[in-house]
């Protein structure tokens, strides 16, 4: 196995470019590492951790800025996360054990792909953007347009994730995420279901819903029929309820070990409208 | 093969390894800490926990050669001059060990939380050791063996 510890974006790149799908890319390694042990070893490793500033947390008017390697974590004990992302601090919250979280990263998440992936369903729901560098540049991709399958992003064989971009949420807006699995945190979601609501400023409507699905779909994926039912009307638990089941319909999951596709769509209408619930309650409590 | 240099409960080492090995293979094929448990080798279930700067890690996912130039402490490291850490001890008097296999691995997760927070409630004591897995005792015994430990300064919160 060849290995490279490149001290440069550029040179990462570049050695993305030259190796291809030979090349597996070391981030944390919570992933990689077990590929190798049980599938198996790669021509090529290339380790990013090296490269410096690529690990932070900024605050950008407003908005979030988090470098790719930055660990989960840091994530979870990032006051800003907390206080104005909660729906991404709460994914990080439940993501595998303290173990796994002080070494798996937010770019290596994105950069597998995973249908399940924890922080995946709520950047989708954040409306995040991602830099993404390229041997030929550097582009800009919106995080509704990365995913393409499972373990299949717009990076391809080349391209690493430079930099994640998350808009700040409405100062009215509550978000929740929430995690079906058998061993708490530590299992990999059976569902996961991000929320985000912002009322209207008589907390008489839902101005905005946003619903994103972990683990039931091809890739993550935004429910939004589910979503333009709720938008614009009250908060209705007749409605809710028939926004959680449209929900569930639009999600497409697999039968795997962990649930058969048919619990998996009742776990979605189940998460979904705990969740919605969850959400505005929270909103009762707009004191910023 | 690359060479790295690292410190180890507190003593210089200095070894070559492969690129692709593990921390945990390193630790205990190379540098012989055996306390450092293979099990799952997926970082599921904690056996292999250490402390990698200050940081609770399973070290089986960590790459070995990431570990140059860090401080790694072992179960091995916890005892001091023959006398065990009062974590370990309290584990031996609640009867918190069966098979021990699991053990060293719960000892540092219960080292970094006592760490941070010397005076855990029950739930965050469940917490702080929800990375790390056994099969004998179901737990109870462990919980009661942190309980124990976090006493002598103050006691843990009801």
């Amino acid at each position: 196995m060849e290995y490279f510890e490149p001290k440069s974006l550029r040179e990462a790149v570049s050695l993305l470019e030259r190796y291809g799908e030979g090349a597996r890319v070391l981030a944390g390694g919570t992933d990689v590492l077990v590929d190798m042990r049980f599938k198996e070893e790669p021509p090529c490793l290339i380790n990013l951790k090296r490269i410096p500033n690529l690990s932070y947390i900024r605050e950008n008017d407003g908005n979030l800025l988090i470098g790719p390697l930055t660990t989960i974590r840091e994530i979870e004990t990032s006051a800003l996360v907390r206080e104005r992302f909660p729906v991404l601090w709460g994914a990080s919250h439940q993501f595998a054990s303290l173990q796994i979280r002080n070494t798996a990263t937010i770019g290596g998440n994105l950069g597998r792909a995973s249908p399940a992936g924890e922080m995946l369903a709520p950047l989708l729901v954040l409306e995040a953007t991602l830099r993404a560098a390229f041997a030929d540049g550097e582009k800009t991709i919106g995080l509704d347009s990365f995913f393409i399958g499972p373990g299949k992003s717009a990076l391809g064989a080349h391209g690493l994730v430079s930099e994640i971009q998350v808009p700040r949420p409405p100062r009215e807006s509550r978000g929740v995420y929430l995690k079906h699995a058998v061993r708490g945190a530590m299992d990999i979601a059976i569902v996961g279901v991000a929320i985000q609501l912002t009322p209207d400023s008589e907390r008489r409507t839902v101005k905005d819903a946003r619903i994103g699905l972990g683990a039931a779909a091809p890739t993550p994926i935004r429910a939004r029929k589910a979503e333009a039912l709720l938008r614009g009307k009250a908060f209705e638990d007749e409605r809710i309820r028939e926004v959680a089941k449209t929900a569930a319909g639009e999600s497409k999951p697999i039968t795997d070990h962990r649930g058969s596709a048919e619990y998996r769509t009742w776990i979605v209408e189940v998460l979904t409208r705990r969740g919605l619930n969850l959400a505005w309650e929270q909103t009762e409590s707009i004191d910023d | 093969m690359i060479e790295i240099s690292l410190t180890v409960n507190g003593k210089a080492r200095r070894a070559s390894l492969e690129p692709s090995m593990s921390l945990m293979d390193f630790l205990r094929a190379t540098l012989g800490y055996k306390g450092v448990k293979f099990c799952c080798n997926t970082g599921e279930c904690g056996a292999c926990t250490i402390l990698l700067n200050g940081k609770l890690v399973n070290s089986c996912v960590v790459l070995a050669a990431d570990a140059a130039g860090a401080s790694i402490l072992t179960v091995e490291g916890l005892a001091q001059s023959g006398k065990l850490h009062p974590i370990q001890q309290a584990f031996v008097d609640a009867g918190a060990v069966q098979c021990g296999y699991c053990t060293p691995g719960f000892i540092m997760a219960a080292k970094h939380l006592l760490d941070v927070n010397p005076h855990p409630t029950a739930e965050e004591i469940r917490e702080g050791i929800s990375g790390n897995i056994c099969r004998c005792t179901g737990y109870a015994k462990i919980i009661k063996a942190i309980r124990m430990a976090a006493q002598p300064s103050g006691g843990a919160r009801p």
